[in-house]
């Protein structure tokens, strides 16, 4: 059975963040750029509600905010869940006197955050230019995509399995391993996982985030690193201007360890190890935006400077005859397509491939859904697709789902089968008892059969000798046996 | 030609129609269009200054902007004699890009330009001296170029991602003399689905056509009785967008004062006559445009 798939970044962050607890939530909320970050995750009748009392001085309880929302039962139970979201993250407190009220470090930053007070930094410190001597070639947003492309799909590519000059470095092997993405072989090296196939098909911010969040786990138990400080970084980091310059200072020690990690993993790029500063990549600006974070080669000779928010160019086609034409020379897309279709042919700016029932299940084998493989090819289907009234095909999409529910109609049970039944009589009095026992799996009264689950054969098995020393000591007893009194 | 619609009902319909077709989602990013209303001479009467009513209307652009990354924002300054969009603005020259470590920065470049170019509207005194109406602003005008700017980010976004809305925040009543051209702003915003609200911070009268404004495009109207609260009523009443809106029950005036001008003396009437050939209400018996008319 495949494990838990992760739809969207925001419930990777949301589940860790809740299981936080309080004071390391209080601390965490000390800075705007993540009372921000952490309030764009809400839903949207939360960041309304939260927005309504920010600036209040009025006492509110739960009764006086209901009455706000309308009365029909989706409205309530919208309501229900955001102010349930809202007290698991502690943002909403619930006082003793049934008030309720915004947590009031939260309720201070964010106020700050949205006048633009104090004196936090806490959006990112320039890099002070005048301090430099010489002064390097600063990178273009171009160099700093193929950065972030580069280290990002070369875990990919490990991943996959494709043959590569140089793997990732340590720490991204201890991650992958840990975030049961690939396990060890037998002999040398790591082999994927169910989870990691699925991972692979995930769409690029879900993975970054998927990531990170392994890389918090493994930070706090084996670096013994400061968790708050490291999720302030994230944190601040999606708040940067991409191909901007900033500065190493005011960062804590904590914060310039995880400097390292990260480039390694594409998200900063830095000129040499000991630079003062460091670029962001489009990977680190757009983690909190939701906005696609790889620029793939036809989208980015288009790209102005000013130009963040790059919507990723979808390059897969498919057709109703379930033939399926990507345009794309990456061969990473390439090997994640050959999941779960089969490659025909490859152009010098294409490769089609068909959807099949084998490839198909081929990949329903190694754990990835049906829903996975359409929600996959919708993020990246061509904007041609994007015309039609709807997205793929339905025909494909139809198959694919029944190709995934083929493999569930047939459902195994293990069980011990009772057969051979003297007389009807005894096999309904077994069948009764197995029946109350709550254990029967299937029965037939023409064939005079059981079958009883494996919890409960046991004590079948122990009725079934109860009643048959009863009839023996029964049998030995001449008048009851002389009158015909079926065993009860 | 005027083009005058007297049923409201049809259009009422079809928009409805265009809302369950197009259905907001939680993931859609919203536009929002402000009109200020700038005009100097009414806002020294009133008791709250317009700086102090800027820094609430500041606040409110920024949590706008912070409730979702691709929310975005325009904003017009309607003043007398003039309206003009302060922001976005197209300049030539490369801006400087300093990044201000205390605040997000989409929320400081746009509060920083909101405020030069309103002082650069305040500086030049020409045009408002020049006009004769000094009591009432340039809504007409600034709606019409809200609803040319929305109509032009909706074209250009192919997705059906962007969903817009105006918001006019009013001090000063209403000119007869801008009747007509507000109906027509009014009917095509209804029919593009955008509602417009109203938040009048200060003003004896009602006004009439802004009201039937926030009525006919489905928005709200709300007169603050508190200026000084301003901020608190633009978070709770102004700030949902339409995916919220059909979840909260907010606050605004329900009844409508459907008044009309007359077209020949711009008169505001409660009774009149109407031409049987251009649909143009009038006072007397005499349309301007085809002459006598006996009923």
């Amino acid at each position: 059975m495949p494990t838990v798939i992760v739809a969207h970044f925001k419930t990777n962050i949301y589940e860790y963040l809740e299981a936080l607890q309080k004071s390391t939530l209080d601390k965490l909320y000390e800075e705007p750029a993540t009372c921000l970050a952490i309030f764009r995750l809400l839903p949207s009748l939360a960041r309304q509600l939260v927005m309504s009392l920010l600036f209040s001085t009025q006492i509110m309880s739960k009764a006086d905010l209901r009455q706000c929302i309308k009365n029909d039962k989706e409205s309530m139970s919208k309501f229900e869940e955001a102010l349930d979201k809202l007290q698991k993250l502690h943002i909403m407190i619930e006082q003793e006197n049934k008030t309720i009220a915004l947590n009031s470090s939260f309720k201070q930053k964010f106020q700050e955050c949205l006048t633009g007070g104090g004196t936090h930094q806490s959006f990112g410190r320039l890099y002070n230019k005048h301090s430099q001597s010489n002064s390097h070639k600063l990178p273009d947003i171009k160099l700093l995509d193929e950065h972030a492309k580069t280290k990002w799909e070369e875990i990919l590519h490990f991943m996959v399995g494709t043959d590569r000059m140089n793997s990732p470095g340590a720490s991204v092997l201890k991650v992958v391993t840990k975030a049961n993405l690939m396990r060890e072989k037998e002999g040398k090296g790591l082999e994927i996982t169910n989870k990691g196939f699925q991972f692979l098909l995930q769409d690029v911010n879900t993975q970054v985030w998927a990531f990170l969040i392994q890389y918090l786990d493994l930070a706090s138990e084996m670096l013994h690193m400061n968790v708050v400080e490291v999720l302030n970084f994230f944190f601040m980091l999606g708040s940067l201007e991409l191909g901007q310059d900033y500065s190493v200072e005011g960062l804590t020690d904590t914060q310039r360890q995880l400097l390292d990690d990260l480039t390694n993993y594409g998200l900063i790029y830095r000129q040499k190890k000991s630079s003062k500063r460091y670029f962001p990549t489009r990977l680190a600006t757009t983690l909190t935006s939701g906005n696609s974070a790889i620029v793939s080669n036809a989208a980015s000779s288009n790209l102005t400077d000013d130009d963040d928010s790059a919507t990723e160019q979808g390059f897969i086609i498919v057709e109703t005859n379930y033939k399926l034409y990507a345009y794309t020379n990456s061969q990473l897309q390439i090997s994640v397509l050959n999941l779960f279709c089969n490659l025909q042919y490859q152009f010098s700016n294409m490769v089609t491939a068909e959807i099949t029932r084998e490839s198909v299940r081929k990949a329903l084998k190694h754990g990835i859904t049906a829903s996975q493989i359409i929600s996959y090819l919708t993020s990246h289907a061509h904007p041609q697709m994007k015309k039609r009234p709807a997205l793929l095909p339905s025909t494909v999409v139809d198959q694919i789902q029944l190709w995934e529910m083929e493999l569930n109609r047939l459902v195994i049970t293990n069980c011990y089968l009772y057969k051979e039944f003297r007389t009807f009589a005894d096999y309904e009095v077994v069948l009764k008892h197995a029946n109350t026992l709550g254990v029967v799996v299937w029965s037939s009264d023409s064939k005079r059969m059981i079958g009883i689950a494996e919890a409960g054969h046991e004590r079948v098995k122990a009725f079934i000798k109860r009643k048959i020393v009863q009839r023996r000591s029964n049998g030995g007893d001449t008048t009851s046996s002389a009158s015909g009194t079926p065993a009860r | 030609m005027n083009v005058l619609h007297v049923n409201n009902k049809t259009s009422n319909i079809s928009c409805q129609r265009h809302e369950r077709l197009e259905g907001y989602l939680d993931q859609d990013a919203n536009l929002l269009v402000l009109i200020i209303d700038t005009n100097p001479i009414v806002w020294k009467k009133s008791s709250f200054p317009l700086k102090e009513a800027l820094r609430h209307i500041l606040v409110f652009i920024n949590a706008h902007l912070a409730l979702k990354h691709d929310n975005d924002v325009a904003i017009i300054a309607s003043h007398v004699g003039v309206s003009k969009f302060l922001y976005p603005i197209p300049t030539h020259e490369n801006s400087d890009k300093t990044i201000f470590p205390n605040m997000y920065q989409k929320f400081r470049v746009i509060d920083e330009k909101v405020i030069a170019n309103m002082s650069a509207l305040f500086e030049d005194v020409d045009t408002p001296n020049n006009y004769p109406d000094k009591a009432s602003s340039m809504v007409a005008g600034a709606l019409s170029m809200a609803l040319c700017y929305i109509n032009r980010i909706t074209k250009a976004d192919e997705i059906g991602h962007v969903k817009s809305r105006i918001l006019i925040i009013s001090v000063s009543p209403d000119s007869p003399y801008q009747y007509i051209s507000i109906m027509n702003c009014i009917f095509s915003a209804q029919k593009l689905c955008i509602p417009i609200d109203v938040c009048k911070v200060y003003g004896g009268d009602t006004p009439v056509f802004l009201q039937q404004a926030s009525h006919i495009t489905g928005g709200k109207y709300l007169k603050l009785d508190m200026p000084q609260g301003l901020l608190q009523f633009l978070m709770i009443a102004f700030l949902p967008d339409r995916y919220n809106k059909k979840y909260l029950c907010l606050p605004g005036e329900e009844r409508v004062d459907f008044g009309a001008a007359c077209f020949c003396h711009k008169k505001i009437i409660d009774v009149g006559y109407v031409c049987s050939v251009c649909l143009s209400s009038i006072l007397n018996l005499i349309c301007s445009m085809f002459g006598v008319y006996k009923t």
